[in-house]
């Protein structure tokens, strides 16, 4: 394996603890922009929610019911009309979210682009500000990792760093969101880089704290769920949670179906994309004339999921499937916005129904708020593939170890039964269909994502369709190969023919018969644009030295020899070793 | 000569600024407009008198019973008689909103003895765009020492635990205070008491807890709820903390005061607009948020200083000795969970919110006189 690549070796000595410190400087400065960005943004959206009229807040203080009514459903449209004309200034027509990320980090083609970064912070601002029932983690998330990778392309630093500066911003933004520095650290590496190399913890915990230190001095806010002394559970009761862990992930499947369904299904109306968040938007809030609950974040609604006796079993019901379904409409129809914060309130909404049906089947009432926290991690965590993380904020946020025993007896189950169902995350998922399979870990999305284009190679010996053998024969000994192509006068491929296969031709005396007239090894062609993860998955099936490589109209492009794709593979796992397990 | 001509001039400036001058008040004079009565003369022991010792400035105060009538009708005139006003906060905001008040800014308070800026000594948001916080008071719950024996209450959930603190209860005709405690006792944080009042989940939350409790006396005038404590009428009654201390000190009534769920309202320092002597009236200002002369006054009225270098020097009731802390708002033993009362959301809500009230507590009543 000790290959000499340029670019990215570890340095070790006195210069490469220089080059680390710089690494960990450089992460603590762009957390402390992460962590500015993610308050203004917190802050910028709560003032659209109060002056927009979607906070409850800002309802209550509005005293004209009828202008209150005809907001409640045009502030929504208008705003997914203005998240429509956004889109449309975006490459890929949608807003970029934390599986862009993951993505990027994933494949290690890093550099998030600072345009449609921009474009889909500003997408999730008007989203949320306008009511739409999204998140806000997921811009909060995006916005750190584009800020990471900007100030690494302006550094001009390698793939390695970048994808450590992008988990810097990720960990700073998820800190200062939720102020809870561990489960910052810990969501950087469980879902967006997917290792736990020394060389990336030191920069990210740097960019957490700073993260943490603006969060606490600057967005004095309550937390997100407080829990004044909770009540000890009995022991039976841990089989309970077990329990709302396994329906939990069955809750957080239908959800992410739910998503990508509405997303399908979008896409065959007869309307034009832009158009599509408008129609959300509105019919969002002629339901949210009904239940006014299911506008915005709802973060009153989590709250009050929390306080046993504030809904009824059947109105937790509706609530739950009414929120589902709006997520489902907003985020579908093409909102920009997170999945977080919607399933933290469909879970809490499920725990709590779970809590109400256990004391009404004779359990324990004071015990509510933890079947509540069970429900809400039980359905977070599959949906963005972290439990550890999901575990820390119930930790860092309530302060409680019961608590926190509870929320892990639900995730046991929770999280390995939806990713066995449905996929490891909502992000995997949706990575998945477009083409990015995460589930075999990362070194196959690297070969994924590598083309053979790079690896092709001119030096194969083509021959004319009417060579004949020993011409061919010639040729190949001259160039030292054993395998020959065929290409005709238009320059398409026409097979291939070995030397062993012509040399017996050559010792029945048929030397002059021509090429394309030999018995031929079947063989497989490849794209240009075939990864190199399938092309050795086609190396498994062959013997020969190279695959040819053709384009669309079967035009010969070149060969990519078996040698090179092996040490393509070598060099990537290499290159992998090196970030997964560096220690400065 | 020019020099000559000047002096001249001079001279006569000077003898018609003397003839201008109102005979006996060689040093201007400022006229505040503050309360009257125990908070009156605690002012002036602690504030107006030793102002005027350090400036030579004569302090007269006039009487203010709440309210912006005269303020507009004055500043309209252009004949405003005040130069420094003691009013409500919400009162203050309203007034600035109107263009009634002057501009203030929070760079007018002076830094702590400590060198703490202003803008962090003093309490949130008490700098507005046209007031200063000088005092904060509390409505508080008070309950009878010998209702409970062995236990009393800690919490304000403790208020509608009838079962635990068996008992009549009074509280205050009003939605505001009890709506804030009753939703406090489902153990909600109370950064986000207002934003979750403001859905109809939780104003109903709030009313069924008040619906709940038996035995409930309603009072309306402010020295009801010490004088229904000290015949035995009820074991908890809400009320103004200085109420209470003034039961407790001079008249020996055997309550104690749960400052759990406190919610507090701000007194502030204003100027009119077209105030006679705006500069005196900033040095007045000035003077009386120092943090001495905060801690001062708490030591004539439980009103809490909005300094927390101040409420750290509270000492003894000037008169009777008493140890001052145990009744200060702001002191940081009784400030720790408390509310500060949201006016900007009472203000715009007033009116709907009383009508939810009436709706769930007072349903046979007609037309009652508005409440709060």
């Amino acid at each position: 394996m000790d290959m000499p690549q340029a670019g990215e070796r570890a340095v070790q000595g006195p210069g490469g603890v220089i080059r680390f410190l710089g690494l960990v400087l450089l992460g603590a400065v762009i957390g402390g922009l992460a962590a500015l960005a993610a308050v203004g943004f917190v802050a910028a959206v709560l003032w659209l929610n109060d002056l927009l009229l979607i906070s409850p807040r800002g309802r209550m203080m509005f005293a004209r019911p009828e202008l209150l009514a005809l907001a409640t459903v045009l502030v929504p449209a208008l705003g997914g009309l203005v998240v429509g004309q956004l889109h449309r200034a975006i490459p890929e027509r949608r807003p970029h979210t934390p599986a862009d990320v993951i993505a990027a980090v994933q494949t290690r083609r890093g550099r998030l682009p600072a345009r449609a970064g921009v474009l889909s912070a500003l997408s999730g601002l008007v989203s949320l500000g306008a009511g739409a029932s999204v998140g806000q983690y997921g811009p909060l998330v995006h916005m750190g990792a584009s800020l990471g990778s900007t100030a690494a392309r302006l550094l001009r630093l390698g793939r390695s760093e970048d994808n450590i500066t992008i988990a810097c911003g990720v960990a700073a933004a998820i800190a200062t969101a939720f102020n809870a520095p561990l489960a910052g650290i810990v969501f950087a590496h469980e879902v967006v880089l997917r290792h736990y190399a020394l060389r990336a913890f030191a920069p990210v915990a740097a960019a957490t704290l700073v993260g943490h230190v603006i969060a606490t001095n600057v967005l004095a806010r309550g937390a997100l769920f407080h829990v004044a002394e909770p009540a000890l559970p009995r022991p039976w009761e841990f089989a309970a949670f077990l329990a709302i862990g396994g329906l939990g992930a069955l809750v957080a499947g239908a959800y992410m179906r739910s998503i990508l369904a509405v997303g399908r299904l979008a896409g065959r109306l007869p309307l034009a994309p832009p158009l599509r968040p408008a129609l959300a938007g509105a019919m969002l809030g002629v339901a949210a004339l009904w239940v006014p609950d299911i506008l915005g974040m709802g973060q009153e609604t989590l709250r009050f999921a929390t306080i046993a006796g504030a809904f009824g079993g059947l109105e937790l019901g509706v609530v739950l499937v009414l929120k589902l379904a709006a997520t489902a409409l907003c985020l579908g129809m093409g909102f920009g916005g997170g999945v977080f914060s919607p399933a933290l309130v469909i879970g809490t909404l499920f725990g709590a129904l779970c809590g109400t049906l256990v004391a009404a089947a004779g359990g324990a009432q004071d015990t509510f708020v933890f079947y509540a926290i069970c429900g809400m991690v039980a359905v977070t965590a599959p949906v963005i593939g972290a439990p550890l993380t999901s575990l820390l904020i119930v930790f860092e946020l309530t302060g409680s170890y019961t608590l926190t025993t509870a929320a892990l007896a639900s995730v046991t189950l929770a999280s390995p039964i939806a990713a066995q169902l449905f996929g490891r995350s909502l992000f995997d998922i949706q990575l998945a269909g477009r083409g990015l399979d995460l589930s075999s870990g990362r070194s196959r999305a690297v070969l994924e994502d590598a083309r053979l284009e790079q690896l092709m190679s001119q030096e194969g010996v083509t021959l004319r369709p009417d060579a004949s053998v020993a011409e061919a024969v010639a040729r190949l000994g001259r160039a030292g190969h054993g395998e020959a192509y065929l290409v005709d006068a238009e320059g398409r491929y026409r097979g291939s023919v070995t030397l062993a296969d012509l040399e017996v031709i050559r010792e029945q005396g048929e030397d002059t018969r021509t090429v394309d007239d030999c018995p031929q090894t079947p063989r497989p062609v490849l794209g240009p644009q075939t990864s190199v993860w399938t092309a050795m998955r086609h190396l498994q099936e062959m013997t020969g030295e190279a695959i040819a490589v053709v384009d669309d109209d079967d035009t010969f492009l070149g060969v990519v020899f078996e040698a090179s794709i092996a040490r393509a593979f070598l060099r990537y796992s290499d290159e992998l070793r090196r970030e997964e397990h560096g220690a400065g | 000569m020019v020099p000559a001509r000047r002096l001249t001039r001079a001279c006569a400036l000077a003898l018609g600024l003397w003839v201008a001058w109102p005979a006996g008040a060689a040093p201007e004079g400022i006229t505040v407009l503050s309360w009257g009565g125990a908070y009156e003369r605690a002012q002036s022991r602690a504030l107006f008198a030793p102002f005027t010792a350090a400036t030579g400035t004569p302090v007269s105060v006039a009487r203010y019973d709440g309210g912006l009538a005269d303020l507009r009708r004055a500043v309209a005139a252009g004949e405003v008689p005040w130069d420094v006003m003691d009013m409500t906060r919400s009162e203050a905001m309203a007034a600035c909103r109107e263009g009634l008040l002057a501009p203030l800014s929070p760079s007018l308070a002076e830094p702590a003895p400590d060198g703490t800026p202003a803008e962090r000594d003093f309490i949130d948001e008490a700098f507005g765009p046209c007031s200063i916080t000088h005092s904060v008071f509390a409505t508080v719950v008070a309950y009878r020492r010998d209702a409970f024996p062995g236990q009393r209450p800690t919490r304000i959930a403790d208020l509608f635990d009838q079962r635990r603190f068996p008992g009549p209860r009074a509280l205050q005709r009003t939605p505001s205070v009890n709506l804030e405690w009753a939703l406090l006792s489902y153990d909600v944080p109370r950064e986000e008491l207002y934003r979750l009042l403001s859905t109809r989940r939780g104003l109903s939350l709030a009313l069924e807890r008040l619906a709940g409790l038996e035995e409930l006396r309603w009072w309306e005038a402010g020295s009801t709820p010490p004088q229904l404590l000290a015949e035995g009428e009820v074991v908890m009654a809400s009320g103004y903390n200085g109420r209470f201390f003034d039961a407790m000190v001079n008249r020996d009534v055997p309550i104690d005061i749960l400052w759990d769920g406190q919610v507090q309202e701000h007194e502030v320092w204003a100027i009119p607009r077209r105030a006679p002597h705006p500069e005196a009236a900033r040095a007045f200002i000035r003077f009386a948020t120092g943090t001495e002369r905060q801690a001062a006054l708490s030591r004539y009225i439980p009103y809490g200083p909005s300094r927390h270098s101040a409420a750290l020097r509270i000492t003894t009731h000037a008169d009777s000795g008493i140890d001052m802390r145990l009744h200060i708002p702001t002191h940081p033993l009784n400030a720790e969970r408390s509310v500060t009362k949201d006016e900007d959301w009472y203000a715009h809500t007033r009116e709907r919110i009383g009508d939810y009230f009436r709706a769930a507590l007072f349903p046979d009543a007609d037309e009652t006189p508005s409440v709060d």
